[in-house]
Protein backbone atom coordinates (compact mmCIF):
# COMPACT_ATOMS: atom_id res chain seq x y z
CA UNK A 1 0.00 0.00 0.00
CA UNK A 2 1.42 3.35 -0.99
CA UNK A 3 1.40 6.34 1.31
CA UNK A 4 -1.36 7.94 -0.72
CA UNK A 5 -3.77 5.00 -0.56
CA UNK A 6 -2.90 4.61 3.10
CA UNK A 7 -4.03 8.15 3.62
CA UNK A 8 -7.24 7.45 1.70
CA UNK A 9 -8.02 4.49 3.93
CA UNK A 10 -8.20 6.73 6.97
CA UNK A 11 -10.84 8.94 5.43
CA UNK A 12 -14.56 8.33 5.34
CA UNK A 13 -16.34 7.31 2.14
CA UNK A 14 -17.71 10.73 1.24
CA UNK A 15 -14.31 12.38 1.48
CA UNK A 16 -12.71 9.60 -0.55
CA UNK A 17 -15.35 9.97 -3.24
CA UNK A 18 -14.71 13.69 -3.24
CA UNK A 19 -10.96 13.30 -3.67
CA UNK A 20 -11.36 10.65 -6.38
CA UNK A 21 -13.89 12.88 -8.13
CA UNK A 22 -11.37 15.73 -8.10
CA UNK A 23 -8.72 13.45 -9.60
CA UNK A 24 -11.14 12.36 -12.34
CA UNK A 25 -11.91 15.97 -13.13
CA UNK A 26 -8.21 16.77 -13.34
CA UNK A 27 -7.82 13.95 -15.90
CA UNK A 28 -10.77 15.27 -17.91
CA UNK A 29 -9.25 18.74 -17.88
CA UNK A 30 -5.93 17.32 -19.08
CA UNK A 31 -7.66 15.59 -22.01
CA UNK A 32 -9.11 18.88 -23.20
CA UNK A 33 -5.79 20.64 -22.64
CA UNK A 34 -4.07 18.00 -24.79
CA UNK A 35 -6.59 18.42 -27.62
CA UNK A 36 -6.12 22.18 -27.49
CA UNK A 37 -2.34 21.68 -27.46
CA UNK A 38 -2.35 19.50 -30.58
CA UNK A 39 -4.73 21.91 -32.29
CA UNK A 40 -2.43 24.83 -31.51
CA UNK A 41 0.63 22.90 -32.67
CA UNK A 42 -0.71 21.88 -36.07
CA UNK A 43 -2.21 25.28 -36.85
CA UNK A 44 0.76 27.31 -35.69
CA UNK A 45 -1.37 30.00 -34.03
CA UNK A 46 0.66 32.66 -35.82
CA UNK A 47 3.87 31.58 -34.07
CA UNK A 48 5.14 29.18 -36.71
CA UNK A 49 4.25 27.91 -40.16
CA UNK A 50 0.98 25.94 -39.87
CA UNK A 51 0.92 22.25 -40.82
CA UNK A 52 -2.71 22.56 -41.86
CA UNK A 53 -3.81 25.62 -43.80
CA UNK A 54 -6.23 27.96 -41.97
CA UNK A 55 -8.83 27.42 -44.66
CA UNK A 56 -9.10 23.82 -43.53
CA UNK A 57 -8.45 24.28 -39.82
CA UNK A 58 -8.01 27.75 -38.32
CA UNK A 59 -5.99 28.04 -35.12
CA UNK A 60 -7.73 28.22 -31.72
CA UNK A 61 -6.61 31.86 -31.47
CA UNK A 62 -8.23 32.68 -34.83
CA UNK A 63 -11.43 30.91 -33.77
CA UNK A 64 -11.47 32.89 -30.50
CA UNK A 65 -10.95 36.11 -32.44
CA UNK A 66 -13.77 35.23 -34.83
CA UNK A 67 -16.00 34.49 -31.86
CA UNK A 68 -15.19 37.88 -30.37
CA UNK A 69 -15.83 39.58 -33.68
CA UNK A 70 -19.16 37.77 -34.19
CA UNK A 71 -20.18 38.81 -30.69
CA UNK A 72 -19.66 42.45 -31.58
CA UNK A 73 -20.80 42.65 -35.19
CA UNK A 74 -23.09 39.64 -35.49
CA UNK A 75 -23.49 37.46 -38.57
CA UNK A 76 -25.33 38.48 -41.75
CA UNK A 77 -27.10 41.38 -40.14
CA UNK A 78 -28.17 39.63 -36.95
CA UNK A 79 -26.42 39.34 -33.61
CA UNK A 80 -24.81 36.08 -32.52
CA UNK A 81 -27.18 36.04 -29.53
CA UNK A 82 -30.10 36.15 -31.96
CA UNK A 83 -28.85 33.13 -33.89
CA UNK A 84 -28.27 31.18 -30.71
CA UNK A 85 -31.65 32.21 -29.28
CA UNK A 86 -33.54 31.24 -32.44
CA UNK A 87 -31.93 27.79 -32.51
CA UNK A 88 -32.47 27.34 -28.80
CA UNK A 89 -36.12 28.31 -29.24
CA UNK A 90 -36.65 25.74 -32.01
CA UNK A 91 -34.82 23.06 -30.09
CA UNK A 92 -36.41 23.77 -26.71
CA UNK A 93 -39.97 23.99 -28.06
CA UNK A 94 -39.60 20.69 -29.90
CA UNK A 95 -38.06 19.08 -26.85
CA UNK A 96 -40.62 20.41 -24.42
CA UNK A 97 -43.48 19.14 -26.59
CA UNK A 98 -41.78 15.75 -26.84
CA UNK A 99 -41.39 15.51 -23.07
CA UNK A 100 -44.85 16.85 -22.25
CA UNK A 101 -46.58 14.52 -24.73
CA UNK A 102 -44.10 11.66 -25.14
CA UNK A 103 -43.63 10.85 -21.46
CA UNK A 104 -47.38 10.57 -20.67
CA UNK A 105 -48.00 8.60 -23.87
CA UNK A 106 -45.14 6.25 -22.96
CA UNK A 107 -46.41 5.87 -19.41
CA UNK A 108 -49.89 5.02 -20.66
CA UNK A 109 -48.48 2.53 -23.16
CA UNK A 110 -46.50 0.91 -20.37
CA UNK A 111 -49.52 0.70 -18.07
CA UNK A 112 -52.33 -0.33 -20.39
CA UNK A 113 -52.02 -3.12 -22.93
CA UNK A 114 -54.95 -1.74 -24.91
CA UNK A 115 -53.45 1.72 -25.27
CA UNK A 116 -50.20 0.08 -26.22
CA UNK A 117 -51.92 -2.01 -28.89
CA UNK A 118 -53.35 1.17 -30.41
CA UNK A 119 -50.44 3.60 -30.10
CA UNK A 120 -47.27 1.56 -30.32
CA UNK A 121 -47.51 0.06 -33.84
CA UNK A 122 -47.79 3.44 -35.63
CA UNK A 123 -44.92 4.85 -33.55
CA UNK A 124 -42.76 1.81 -34.32
CA UNK A 125 -43.70 1.98 -37.99
CA UNK A 126 -42.70 5.64 -38.28
CA UNK A 127 -39.50 5.21 -36.27
CA UNK A 128 -37.21 3.79 -39.01
CA UNK A 129 -38.10 6.53 -41.52
CA UNK A 130 -35.20 9.02 -41.76
CA UNK A 131 -36.91 12.18 -40.56
CA UNK A 132 -34.67 14.47 -42.56
CA UNK A 133 -36.18 12.94 -45.69
CA UNK A 134 -39.53 14.24 -44.52
CA UNK A 135 -38.31 17.84 -44.28
CA UNK A 136 -39.53 18.78 -47.80
CA UNK A 137 -42.92 17.33 -46.90
CA UNK A 138 -42.97 19.24 -43.61
CA UNK A 139 -42.13 22.42 -45.50
CA UNK A 140 -45.15 21.88 -47.76
CA UNK A 141 -47.43 20.97 -44.87
CA UNK A 142 -46.32 23.39 -42.18
CA UNK A 143 -44.77 26.23 -44.17
CA UNK A 144 -41.30 27.68 -44.08
CA UNK A 145 -41.71 29.18 -40.61
CA UNK A 146 -40.54 27.80 -37.30
CA UNK A 147 -43.29 25.18 -37.13
CA UNK A 148 -41.79 22.91 -39.79
CA UNK A 149 -38.40 23.17 -38.06
CA UNK A 150 -39.83 22.34 -34.66
CA UNK A 151 -41.63 19.34 -36.15
CA UNK A 152 -38.56 17.97 -37.90
CA UNK A 153 -36.64 18.14 -34.62
CA UNK A 154 -39.51 16.58 -32.67
CA UNK A 155 -40.10 13.80 -35.22
CA UNK A 156 -37.24 11.48 -34.16
CA UNK A 157 -37.17 12.65 -30.52
CA UNK A 158 -40.82 11.92 -29.75
CA UNK A 159 -40.82 8.16 -30.46
CA UNK A 160 -37.55 7.78 -28.60
CA UNK A 161 -38.91 9.44 -25.46
CA UNK A 162 -42.27 7.68 -25.69
CA UNK A 163 -40.77 4.22 -26.22
CA UNK A 164 -38.15 4.63 -23.50
CA UNK A 165 -40.83 5.84 -21.06
CA UNK A 166 -42.90 2.79 -21.91
CA UNK A 167 -39.93 0.49 -21.36
CA UNK A 168 -39.23 2.23 -18.06
CA UNK A 169 -42.72 1.46 -16.79
CA UNK A 170 -42.64 -2.07 -18.06
CA UNK A 171 -39.36 -2.82 -16.31
CA UNK A 172 -40.61 -1.83 -12.85
CA UNK A 173 -40.12 -4.94 -10.73
CA UNK A 174 -43.27 -7.03 -10.34
CA UNK A 175 -42.44 -7.48 -6.66
CA UNK A 176 -42.80 -3.78 -5.96
CA UNK A 177 -46.18 -3.68 -7.66
CA UNK A 178 -47.29 -6.81 -5.82
CA UNK A 179 -46.11 -5.33 -2.53
CA UNK A 180 -48.22 -2.23 -3.16
CA UNK A 181 -51.23 -4.33 -4.16
CA UNK A 182 -51.01 -6.39 -0.99
CA UNK A 183 -50.83 -3.17 1.03
CA UNK A 184 -54.23 -2.20 -0.32
CA UNK A 185 -53.17 0.36 -2.91
CA UNK A 186 -55.64 1.25 -5.67
CA UNK A 187 -54.62 1.21 -9.33
CA UNK A 188 -54.30 4.97 -9.29
CA UNK A 189 -52.13 4.95 -6.15
CA UNK A 190 -49.92 2.28 -7.72
CA UNK A 191 -49.52 4.40 -10.81
CA UNK A 192 -48.78 7.61 -8.92
CA UNK A 193 -46.66 6.32 -6.06
CA UNK A 194 -45.00 3.21 -7.57
CA UNK A 195 -44.92 3.13 -11.38
CA UNK A 196 -44.27 6.82 -11.90
CA UNK A 197 -41.34 7.28 -9.50
CA UNK A 198 -39.88 3.85 -10.29
CA UNK A 199 -39.76 4.64 -14.00
CA UNK A 200 -38.20 8.10 -13.60
CA UNK A 201 -34.59 6.86 -14.01
CA UNK A 202 -35.47 5.21 -17.33
CA UNK A 203 -37.37 8.30 -18.50
CA UNK A 204 -34.38 10.52 -17.75
CA UNK A 205 -32.07 8.18 -19.65
CA UNK A 206 -34.38 8.39 -22.65
CA UNK A 207 -34.42 12.18 -22.51
CA UNK A 208 -30.67 12.45 -22.22
CA UNK A 209 -30.06 10.06 -25.13
CA UNK A 210 -32.40 12.08 -27.33
CA UNK A 211 -30.64 15.40 -26.65
CA UNK A 212 -27.83 14.56 -29.08
CA UNK A 213 -30.36 13.46 -31.69
CA UNK A 214 -32.25 16.72 -31.18
CA UNK A 215 -29.09 18.77 -31.77
CA UNK A 216 -28.36 16.73 -34.91
CA UNK A 217 -31.85 17.42 -36.19
CA UNK A 218 -31.36 21.13 -35.50
CA UNK A 219 -28.75 21.15 -38.25
CA UNK A 220 -31.19 19.42 -40.58
CA UNK A 221 -33.96 21.82 -39.66
CA UNK A 222 -31.84 24.84 -40.53
CA UNK A 223 -30.61 23.41 -43.83
CA UNK A 224 -33.13 25.33 -45.90
CA UNK A 225 -35.88 27.92 -45.72
CA UNK A 226 -34.36 30.03 -42.99
CA UNK A 227 -32.05 33.00 -42.58
CA UNK A 228 -31.07 32.63 -38.98
CA UNK A 229 -30.06 30.03 -36.43
CA UNK A 230 -26.71 28.73 -35.29
CA UNK A 231 -26.70 25.69 -37.62
CA UNK A 232 -27.72 27.90 -40.56
CA UNK A 233 -24.76 30.09 -39.65
CA UNK A 234 -22.39 27.11 -39.94
CA UNK A 235 -23.96 25.94 -43.21
CA UNK A 236 -23.84 29.33 -44.95
CA UNK A 237 -20.36 30.13 -43.66
CA UNK A 238 -19.15 26.85 -45.16
CA UNK A 239 -20.35 27.98 -48.59
CA UNK A 240 -17.91 30.91 -48.38
CA UNK A 241 -15.19 28.72 -46.82
CA UNK A 242 -15.27 30.79 -43.61
CA UNK A 243 -14.00 27.82 -41.65
CA UNK A 244 -13.47 29.83 -38.48
CA UNK A 245 -17.15 30.88 -38.40
CA UNK A 246 -18.15 27.26 -39.02
CA UNK A 247 -16.00 26.19 -36.08
CA UNK A 248 -17.48 28.83 -33.77
CA UNK A 249 -21.00 27.64 -34.65
CA UNK A 250 -20.07 23.98 -34.24
CA UNK A 251 -18.48 24.65 -30.86
CA UNK A 252 -21.56 26.56 -29.73
CA UNK A 253 -23.77 23.61 -30.77
CA UNK A 254 -21.47 21.17 -28.98
CA UNK A 255 -21.63 23.33 -25.89
CA UNK A 256 -25.41 23.50 -26.17
CA UNK A 257 -25.72 19.71 -26.33
CA UNK A 258 -23.22 19.20 -23.54
CA UNK A 259 -24.82 21.86 -21.35
CA UNK A 260 -28.28 20.39 -21.78
CA UNK A 261 -26.99 16.90 -21.01
CA UNK A 262 -25.35 18.17 -17.81
CA UNK A 263 -28.50 20.06 -16.89
CA UNK A 264 -30.66 16.95 -17.19
CA UNK A 265 -28.05 14.88 -15.35
CA UNK A 266 -28.21 17.43 -12.53
CA UNK A 267 -32.00 17.29 -12.44
CA UNK A 268 -31.83 13.51 -12.62
CA UNK A 269 -29.41 13.03 -9.75
CA UNK A 270 -31.31 15.45 -7.54
CA UNK A 271 -34.70 13.81 -8.19
CA UNK A 272 -33.81 10.14 -8.61
CA UNK A 273 -31.11 9.84 -5.96
CA UNK A 274 -32.00 6.17 -5.42
CA UNK A 275 -31.24 5.00 -8.95
CA UNK A 276 -28.96 1.99 -9.31
CA UNK A 277 -28.98 1.36 -5.56
CA UNK A 278 -31.51 -1.43 -5.42
CA UNK B 1 -40.91 -32.91 22.82
CA UNK B 2 -41.19 -34.38 19.34
CA UNK B 3 -42.71 -33.45 16.04
CA UNK B 4 -45.90 -35.43 15.47
CA UNK B 5 -47.53 -36.25 12.13
CA UNK B 6 -50.80 -34.41 11.64
CA UNK B 7 -53.33 -34.11 8.84
CA UNK B 8 -53.43 -30.47 7.75
CA UNK B 9 -55.78 -30.94 4.83
CA UNK B 10 -59.02 -30.57 6.74
CA UNK B 11 -60.03 -27.96 9.34
CA UNK B 12 -59.09 -29.17 12.80
CA UNK B 13 -61.66 -27.17 14.76
CA UNK B 14 -65.36 -27.06 14.06
CA UNK B 15 -65.21 -23.44 12.87
CA UNK B 16 -64.02 -22.32 9.42
CA UNK B 17 -60.24 -22.07 9.43
CA UNK B 18 -58.29 -18.87 8.85
CA UNK B 19 -57.01 -20.18 5.53
CA UNK B 20 -58.46 -23.00 3.52
CA UNK B 21 -56.87 -24.23 0.32
CA UNK B 22 -59.01 -26.67 -1.66
CA UNK B 23 -57.82 -28.87 -4.53
CA UNK B 24 -55.49 -26.13 -5.64
CA UNK B 25 -53.45 -26.76 -8.77
CA UNK B 26 -51.39 -24.56 -11.00
CA UNK B 27 -49.87 -25.18 -14.41
CA UNK B 28 -47.68 -22.79 -16.31
CA UNK B 29 -48.06 -22.90 -20.05
CA UNK B 30 -45.12 -22.42 -22.33
CA UNK B 31 -44.40 -23.02 -26.00
CA UNK B 32 -42.83 -26.39 -25.19
CA UNK B 33 -45.89 -27.57 -23.29
CA UNK B 34 -47.26 -26.85 -19.86
CA UNK B 35 -45.52 -27.51 -16.57
CA UNK B 36 -47.54 -28.43 -13.55
CA UNK B 37 -46.19 -26.54 -10.56
CA UNK B 38 -48.77 -27.56 -8.00
CA UNK B 39 -50.64 -30.84 -7.90
CA UNK B 40 -54.13 -30.66 -6.43
CA UNK B 41 -53.24 -29.41 -3.00
CA UNK B 42 -55.30 -29.15 0.19
CA UNK B 43 -54.35 -27.16 3.25
CA UNK B 44 -56.06 -25.83 6.30
CA UNK B 45 -54.48 -23.23 8.57
CA UNK B 46 -56.12 -22.23 11.84
CA UNK B 47 -55.93 -18.72 13.29
CA UNK B 48 -52.69 -18.23 15.21
CA UNK B 49 -50.88 -21.08 13.44
CA UNK B 50 -47.34 -20.52 12.29
CA UNK B 51 -47.10 -22.77 9.26
CA UNK B 52 -43.79 -23.36 7.56
CA UNK B 53 -43.68 -24.91 4.10
CA UNK B 54 -40.41 -26.61 3.25
CA UNK B 55 -39.65 -28.31 -0.03
CA UNK B 56 -37.04 -28.75 -2.74
CA UNK B 57 -36.48 -25.82 -5.07
CA UNK B 58 -39.02 -25.56 -7.83
CA UNK B 59 -41.65 -27.52 -5.88
CA UNK B 60 -44.23 -24.78 -6.09
CA UNK B 61 -43.89 -23.30 -2.56
CA UNK B 62 -43.72 -19.79 -3.91
CA UNK B 63 -46.55 -20.49 -6.35
CA UNK B 64 -48.69 -21.55 -3.38
CA UNK B 65 -47.88 -18.32 -1.55
CA UNK B 66 -48.49 -16.19 -4.64
CA UNK B 67 -51.91 -17.74 -5.11
CA UNK B 68 -52.83 -17.23 -1.44
CA UNK B 69 -51.60 -13.64 -1.74
CA UNK B 70 -53.76 -13.20 -4.84
CA UNK B 71 -50.85 -12.37 -7.18
CA UNK B 72 -51.53 -15.42 -9.34
CA UNK B 73 -54.76 -17.22 -10.05
CA UNK B 74 -54.97 -21.00 -9.71
CA UNK B 75 -55.54 -23.31 -12.66
CA UNK B 76 -58.14 -25.13 -10.60
CA UNK B 77 -59.30 -25.19 -7.00
CA UNK B 78 -59.84 -22.30 -4.64
CA UNK B 79 -58.46 -20.44 -1.66
CA UNK B 80 -60.58 -19.09 1.21
CA UNK B 81 -59.54 -16.64 3.88
CA UNK B 82 -62.00 -16.46 6.77
CA UNK B 83 -64.42 -18.41 4.59
CA UNK B 84 -64.30 -15.86 1.76
CA UNK B 85 -62.76 -16.76 -1.60
CA UNK B 86 -59.54 -14.99 -2.54
CA UNK B 87 -59.93 -13.09 -5.82
CA UNK B 88 -56.88 -10.82 -5.71
CA UNK B 89 -54.34 -9.18 -3.44
CA UNK B 90 -55.72 -7.53 -0.35
CA UNK B 91 -54.71 -5.63 2.76
CA UNK B 92 -55.97 -8.51 4.95
CA UNK B 93 -52.88 -10.52 3.95
CA UNK B 94 -49.53 -8.86 4.60
CA UNK B 95 -46.72 -10.08 2.34
CA UNK B 96 -43.00 -10.02 3.10
CA UNK B 97 -40.76 -10.69 0.12
CA UNK B 98 -37.26 -12.10 -0.02
CA UNK B 99 -35.55 -8.93 -1.18
CA UNK B 100 -35.89 -5.87 -3.36
CA UNK B 101 -39.54 -5.12 -2.73
CA UNK B 102 -39.04 -1.91 -0.76
CA UNK B 103 -39.87 1.37 -2.45
CA UNK B 104 -36.42 2.93 -3.00
CA UNK B 105 -37.83 6.39 -3.66
CA UNK B 106 -39.54 6.64 -0.29
CA UNK B 107 -38.05 7.05 3.15
CA UNK B 108 -38.27 4.11 5.53
CA UNK B 109 -41.10 5.89 7.31
CA UNK B 110 -43.10 6.38 4.11
CA UNK B 111 -42.47 2.78 3.07
CA UNK B 112 -44.11 1.59 6.27
CA UNK B 113 -46.80 4.29 6.11
CA UNK B 114 -47.70 3.25 2.54
CA UNK B 115 -50.22 0.60 3.67
CA UNK B 116 -52.22 2.77 6.09
CA UNK B 117 -52.05 5.65 3.61
CA UNK B 118 -53.44 3.40 0.85
CA UNK B 119 -56.23 2.07 3.05
CA UNK B 120 -57.62 5.50 3.81
CA UNK B 121 -55.71 6.95 6.74
CA UNK B 122 -54.46 10.53 6.66
CA UNK B 123 -50.77 11.20 6.13
CA UNK B 124 -50.19 12.09 9.79
CA UNK B 125 -52.05 9.06 11.20
CA UNK B 126 -50.33 6.76 8.72
CA UNK B 127 -46.92 8.13 9.68
CA UNK B 128 -47.73 7.78 13.35
CA UNK B 129 -48.66 4.11 12.86
CA UNK B 130 -45.49 3.62 10.83
CA UNK B 131 -43.39 5.15 13.57
CA UNK B 132 -44.84 2.74 16.13
CA UNK B 133 -43.98 -0.20 13.90
CA UNK B 134 -40.48 1.09 13.27
CA UNK B 135 -40.06 1.17 17.04
CA UNK B 136 -41.31 -2.41 17.21
CA UNK B 137 -38.57 -3.55 14.80
CA UNK B 138 -35.98 -1.22 16.36
CA UNK B 139 -35.54 1.11 13.41
CA UNK B 140 -37.15 4.35 14.60
CA UNK B 141 -33.76 6.09 14.39
CA UNK B 142 -33.69 5.35 10.64
CA UNK B 143 -37.14 6.69 9.77
CA UNK B 144 -35.77 9.43 7.52
CA UNK B 145 -33.28 7.18 5.69
CA UNK B 146 -33.84 5.51 2.34
CA UNK B 147 -33.83 1.72 1.86
CA UNK B 148 -30.49 1.72 0.04
CA UNK B 149 -28.86 3.33 3.07
CA UNK B 150 -29.72 0.29 5.22
CA UNK B 151 -28.15 -3.15 5.56
CA UNK B 152 -29.92 -6.23 4.19
CA UNK B 153 -31.14 -7.26 7.64
CA UNK B 154 -32.51 -3.81 8.36
CA UNK B 155 -34.26 -3.76 4.99
CA UNK B 156 -36.03 -7.01 5.84
CA UNK B 157 -37.11 -5.50 9.16
CA UNK B 158 -38.60 -2.60 7.23
CA UNK B 159 -40.37 -5.14 5.01
CA UNK B 160 -41.83 -6.83 8.09
CA UNK B 161 -42.90 -3.51 9.64
CA UNK B 162 -44.49 -2.49 6.33
CA UNK B 163 -46.44 -5.74 6.12
CA UNK B 164 -47.63 -5.29 9.71
CA UNK B 165 -48.73 -1.69 9.21
CA UNK B 166 -52.23 -2.58 7.99
CA UNK B 167 -52.56 -4.90 10.98
CA UNK B 168 -53.40 -7.90 8.78
CA UNK B 169 -54.44 -11.06 10.61
CA UNK B 170 -52.36 -13.13 8.24
CA UNK B 171 -48.75 -12.75 7.14
CA UNK B 172 -47.34 -14.42 4.05
CA UNK B 173 -43.57 -14.64 4.05
CA UNK B 174 -41.61 -15.89 1.05
CA UNK B 175 -38.17 -16.91 2.31
CA UNK B 176 -37.75 -13.50 3.89
CA UNK B 177 -34.39 -14.28 5.47
CA UNK B 178 -32.85 -16.41 2.72
CA UNK B 179 -30.49 -13.68 1.53
CA UNK B 180 -29.21 -12.73 4.99
CA UNK B 181 -26.10 -13.91 6.80
CA UNK B 182 -26.40 -16.45 9.62
CA UNK B 183 -26.17 -14.04 12.57
CA UNK B 184 -28.64 -11.56 11.15
CA UNK B 185 -30.99 -14.38 10.28
CA UNK B 186 -30.92 -15.77 13.83
CA UNK B 187 -31.62 -12.36 15.33
CA UNK B 188 -34.52 -11.76 12.98
CA UNK B 189 -35.90 -15.24 13.62
CA UNK B 190 -36.04 -14.38 17.32
CA UNK B 191 -37.73 -11.10 16.50
CA UNK B 192 -40.36 -12.64 14.27
CA UNK B 193 -41.02 -15.26 16.93
CA UNK B 194 -41.65 -12.63 19.56
CA UNK B 195 -43.83 -10.58 17.18
CA UNK B 196 -45.87 -13.70 16.42
CA UNK B 197 -46.20 -14.57 20.11
CA UNK B 198 -47.32 -11.05 21.02
CA UNK B 199 -49.70 -10.46 18.12
CA UNK B 200 -51.01 -14.00 17.57
CA UNK B 201 -50.98 -13.55 13.77
CA UNK B 202 -51.48 -16.45 11.40
CA UNK B 203 -48.29 -16.91 9.44
CA UNK B 204 -47.60 -18.80 6.23
CA UNK B 205 -43.84 -19.02 5.89
CA UNK B 206 -41.97 -20.43 2.90
CA UNK B 207 -38.44 -21.59 3.58
CA UNK B 208 -35.88 -24.11 2.47
CA UNK B 209 -34.22 -24.15 5.88
CA UNK B 210 -35.37 -27.08 8.04
CA UNK B 211 -33.85 -25.47 11.11
CA UNK B 212 -35.76 -22.25 10.52
CA UNK B 213 -38.98 -24.21 10.12
CA UNK B 214 -38.47 -26.13 13.36
CA UNK B 215 -37.50 -23.02 15.26
CA UNK B 216 -40.46 -20.90 14.17
CA UNK B 217 -43.34 -23.09 13.14
CA UNK B 218 -46.18 -24.68 15.04
CA UNK B 219 -46.94 -26.68 11.90
CA UNK B 220 -44.64 -27.85 9.12
CA UNK B 221 -45.50 -29.12 5.67
CA UNK B 222 -42.89 -30.98 3.64
CA UNK B 223 -43.63 -30.74 -0.06
CA UNK B 224 -42.74 -33.17 -2.83
CA UNK B 225 -40.77 -32.29 -5.94
CA UNK B 226 -42.72 -30.80 -8.83
CA UNK B 227 -45.68 -30.98 -9.10
CA UNK B 228 -45.81 -29.97 -5.44
CA UNK B 229 -48.07 -31.83 -3.09
CA UNK B 230 -47.89 -32.62 0.61
CA UNK B 231 -45.35 -35.30 1.37
CA UNK B 232 -45.75 -35.10 5.14
CA UNK B 233 -47.08 -32.65 7.69
CA UNK B 234 -46.20 -32.23 11.34
CA UNK B 235 -47.14 -30.32 14.43
CA UNK B 236 -43.96 -28.95 16.01
CA UNK B 237 -43.47 -28.05 19.67
CA UNK B 238 -40.23 -26.06 19.48
CA UNK B 239 -41.67 -22.66 18.55
CA UNK B 240 -43.57 -22.45 21.84
CA UNK B 241 -40.59 -23.54 23.88
CA UNK B 242 -39.17 -21.02 26.32
CA UNK B 243 -35.74 -22.67 26.23
CA UNK B 244 -33.37 -20.34 24.35
CA UNK B 245 -31.11 -23.30 23.54
CA UNK B 246 -33.87 -25.46 22.17
CA UNK B 247 -32.10 -25.69 18.83
CA UNK B 248 -29.22 -27.62 20.40
CA UNK B 249 -31.45 -30.19 22.10
CA UNK B 250 -31.49 -33.88 21.18
CA UNK B 251 -35.16 -33.71 20.24
CA UNK B 252 -34.52 -30.84 17.87
CA UNK B 253 -31.73 -32.76 16.18
CA UNK B 254 -33.96 -35.83 15.85
CA UNK B 255 -36.76 -33.76 14.30
CA UNK B 256 -34.29 -32.17 11.93
CA UNK B 257 -33.10 -35.58 10.83
CA UNK B 258 -36.65 -36.78 10.23
CA UNK B 259 -37.46 -33.87 7.94
CA UNK B 260 -34.05 -33.94 6.31
CA UNK B 261 -34.56 -37.53 5.25
CA UNK B 262 -37.97 -36.74 3.83
CA UNK B 263 -36.56 -33.80 1.87
CA UNK B 264 -33.46 -35.55 0.59
CA UNK B 265 -35.29 -37.90 -1.72
CA UNK B 266 -37.40 -35.06 -3.07
CA UNK B 267 -34.43 -32.80 -3.60
CA UNK B 268 -32.69 -35.53 -5.60
CA UNK B 269 -35.76 -35.99 -7.72
CA UNK B 270 -36.03 -32.24 -8.25
CA UNK B 271 -32.41 -32.14 -9.36
CA UNK B 272 -32.97 -34.91 -11.91
CA UNK B 273 -35.95 -33.00 -13.31
CA UNK B 274 -33.75 -29.98 -13.79
CA UNK B 275 -31.08 -32.01 -15.55
CA UNK B 276 -33.55 -33.65 -17.95
CA UNK B 277 -35.60 -30.83 -19.33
Amino acid sequence: MTAATHKLAELDDVTVQHILGRRDRRLTFLTFAAILGVWTAVTGSGLWEPLIRPMFLPSPVAVAETFWQLLQTGYQGRSLAHHVAVSLYRFATAFLICILVGVPVGLLMGTSRRIRAVVEPPIQAIRPIPKLALLPLFLIWFGIGNLSKIIVIAAPVFPLIAISSMQAVRSVSAKKIQAAQSLGASRFTIFRRILLPASLPGIFTGIRVSISIGVTMLVGAELTATSDGIAWMALTAAEYLMTNVVLVAVLIMALLGYGLDRLFLLIETSIVHWTGKD
Amino acid sequence: MMIEPIDLRQPRHGTPPKLQVEQLSKSFGSSSGSVQALAPFDLSVEAGDFLCVVGPSGCGKTTLLNIVAGFESPTSGSVYVDGKPVTGPGADRGVVFQQGALFNWMTILDNVAFGPRSTGFSQSVARQKAMELLELVGLSAFAKKYPYQLSGGMQQRVGIARALANNPQMLLMDEPFAALDQQTRELLQEEIRSIWQRTNKTILWITHSIEEALLLATHIIVMTARPGRTKASFVSPFARSSDPHVASSMEFAAAKRTIFQLLRGEAKQAQQMEEVP
